[in-house]
């Protein structure tokens, strides 16, 4: 833009003027991008690499006198015919498909009551956006206190309302104990869809709900038939980013574990993956269940891509 | 923010109780759980094992709180979380501002590529990274250090500062750089004096996605900085229990402490953070 100003030579050829721009533009965008790509590549990259090196080897702290050989897929081996493995990954995908679906169920509603224009809009903002910034860890404890067995505040509700005769024991009943971790999960993350909702509700036109009651549609019909189409590319975006959290979940289950006897059914893969390889020293192992995990975030992610590319080409 | 403005509506009765039922669950729904934390920080050991519970303390007793500072260092926690969280957010924009320039304004070899490569470094997951990245740390000596947290929290956050910040760059149009250069302006001084101000919200934005990120950590904390005087928030929370009790009076005050900054940023900043966070569609 700026050449169109230059006082250019008779004789010099834009062409080449244009291409000289064109290089030295290149270059600048080289030196600004070239942080970011150290950064990237040397705290997440490198790391992931030498990850995908680890799982092909023997490396166990609490054995250090076999060494650390090379093993081929034998980690990879022992992964299939693990049968923790297996159940992490069970519980894995049981929990991303609950919790995922329950937090569009309570987040969709929670932006429509947000988007609502109100004096206490402020208030409203700050209580939507106070589960996703508050650390999952402290979720984690504040929900295993209100499911405590002898002193929970839920225990107490059912009790008072006549639902349940005694206490449950939600956190050393199996079942019990996943529904709150469900519970828990979709509290803390369903202020991320509802994030994402208003953001496509407030790019929908008013006028166009409006015409649709005119032309005698319920709000109810308006909210399914024009509404929820146009929101299709948020809740498309706002799906992805949390299938890809709900599979890599972490700090809740670690935080439920710690309170709940009823384990089993709450050790996610990465709960499993911060074990082998903190409590039990196995690197190479960890390593595997490691690419296991990021083949599934993968998965998820290619997803993600072909429907950025498709919603870019049209 | 078109709905901020909008006229008054003529809402018909049913409306009207929706609307109240609505915003009521959400607040209640929101608060909640943190609003417990602070009536439980706030009763003895006997208030609490009560059944039915006793739902008010019974006087407004802070010991909790000061127990929290002398039973285990949570001043030196605190701080060090401040610390960690404010450099990482420092490096992170740092950082990400001229990625985001480049992606968003100059003709970018492979820009498509690069942009797809960004997003894909937000599917790691950080527990895959924990022993790699833990070897590394230890073979610099940086293990108990703030860099060891700084340096991973400000690479994890980058995707999603680098994709925030390309939607509020691309937004500004081209013409004001345009007219800075024509009258002098370098390229880099047009993205200091005329970018960068226009797209304050969206560096804050930004900047609150990875302090919030940074304080939350919890992972990577637990696992690098080992030493009691370096432990960040997040993880000092944890340090109360004993082996057999679960002192929650005073867990739960140190969470109440631990949440503080967190709620203060979002109810100072909510208004622009939503608008900022919708306006980028990003990952939060």
């Amino acid at each position: 833009m700026s050449q169109k100003t230059t006082v250019r030579p008779v004789d010099a050829r834009p062409g080449r003027d244009r291409v000289r721009r064109e290089t030295s533009e290149a270059r600048l965008a080289f030196w600004l991008l070239l942080p970011a790509a150290l950064l990237l590549c040397g705290v997440l990259l490198f790391p992931m690499l030498t990850t995908f090196r680890d799982s092909f080897f023997f490396n166990k702290l609490t054995e250090p006198y076999n060494g650390q050989p090379f093993v081929g897929l034998k980690n990879y081996v022992q992964m299939f015919g693990d049968p923790r493995f297996g159940q992490a990954m069970r519980n894995t995908l049981f929990f991303a498909i609950l919790t995922v679906g329950g937090s569009f169920l309570v987040g969709i509603p929670m932006a429509l009551a947000a988007h609502t224009p109100s004096r206490i809009r402020g208030l409203a903002r700050v209580a939507l956006l106070l589960p996703w910034a508050m650390p999952p860890v402290m979720t984690g404890l504040i929900f295993a206190w209100l499911f405590n067995a002898q002193y929970g505040v839920f225990n107490d509700f059912l009790v008072r309302l006549g639902i349940v005769q005694e206490p449950l024991r939600w956190l050393s009943t199996p079942g019990l104990a996943v529904l709150a971790m469900v519970v828990t999960i979709v509290w803390k993350t369903s202020s991320f869809v509802a994030l994402i909702v208003l953001g496509g509700l407030q790019g929908i036109p008013r006028e166009l709900t409006e015409a649709s009651e005119v032309d005698g549609a319920t709000r109810v019909q308006s909210f399914f038939r024009v509404i929820l189409p146009l929101l299709a590319p948020s809740l498309a975006v706002a799906f992805i980013f949390r299938a890809i959290s709900a599979v890599q979940v972490f700090d809740i289950p670690y935080t439920f574990i710690q309170q709940a006897p009823a384990q089993g059914l709450l050790e996610t893969l990465g709960v499993y993956i911060y074990r082998t390889s903190i409590e039990f020293l196995d690197f190479g192992y960890a390593a595997t269940l490691s690419v296991a995990l990021f083949a599934v975030s993968l998965a998820v992610t290619a997803v993600y891509v072909r429907f950025v590319r498709d919603g870019a080409s049209t | 923010m078109t709905a901020e403005q909008a006229a008054p509506e003529r809402l018909s009765p049913g409306d009207r109780v929706g609307r109240v039922l609505g915003l009521s669950a959400l607040i209640v729904g929101g608060f909640f759980p943190l609003v417990w934390m602070i009536l439980t920080s706030l009763k003895t050991e006997a208030e609490l094992q009560k059944f039915p519970v006793q739902y008010l303390p019974g006087a407004l007793d802070f010991a909790n709180y000061t127990r929290v500072f002398t039973e285990q260092p949570f001043a030196r926690f605190f701080f060090n979380s401040l610390t960690v969280s404010l450099l990482s957010t420092l490096l992170c924009i740092a950082v990400a501002v001229p990625a985001a320039y480049a992606l968003a304004r100059l003709q970018v070899w492979g820009r498509g590529a690069l942009l797809t490569a960004v997003v894909a470094f937000s599917m790691f997951p950080v527990v895959s990274l924990l022993v790699p990245l833990f070897r590394l740390f230890r073979g610099a000596d940086l293990l108990n250090s703030y860099p060891a947290l700084i340096l991973p929290y400000a690479a994890l956050s980058l995707p999603v500062a680098i994709l925030t910040l390309v939607a509020f760059f691309s937004a500004i149009p081209r013409d004001l750089e345009a007219a800075a250069m024509v009258d002098g302006t370098s390229r880099v001084g047009a993205l200091w004096r005329v970018v960068l101000p226009l797209s304050a919200p969206g560096v804050v934005t930004a900047a609150l996605l990875i302090f919030v990120n940074s304080w939350n950590e919890f992972l990577l904390a637990l696992s690098f900085n080992t030493k009691l005087d370096m432990r960040t928030v997040s993880v000092g929370v944890t340090l109360y229990q004993g082996e057999f009790a679960f002192p929650w009076p005073l867990i739960a005050a140190a969470v109440v402490i631990a949440t503080i900054p967190v709620v203060a940023l979002i109810a100072i900043f909510q208004r622009r953070f939503v608008a900022g966070l919708t306006a980028g569609g990003v990952k939060a």
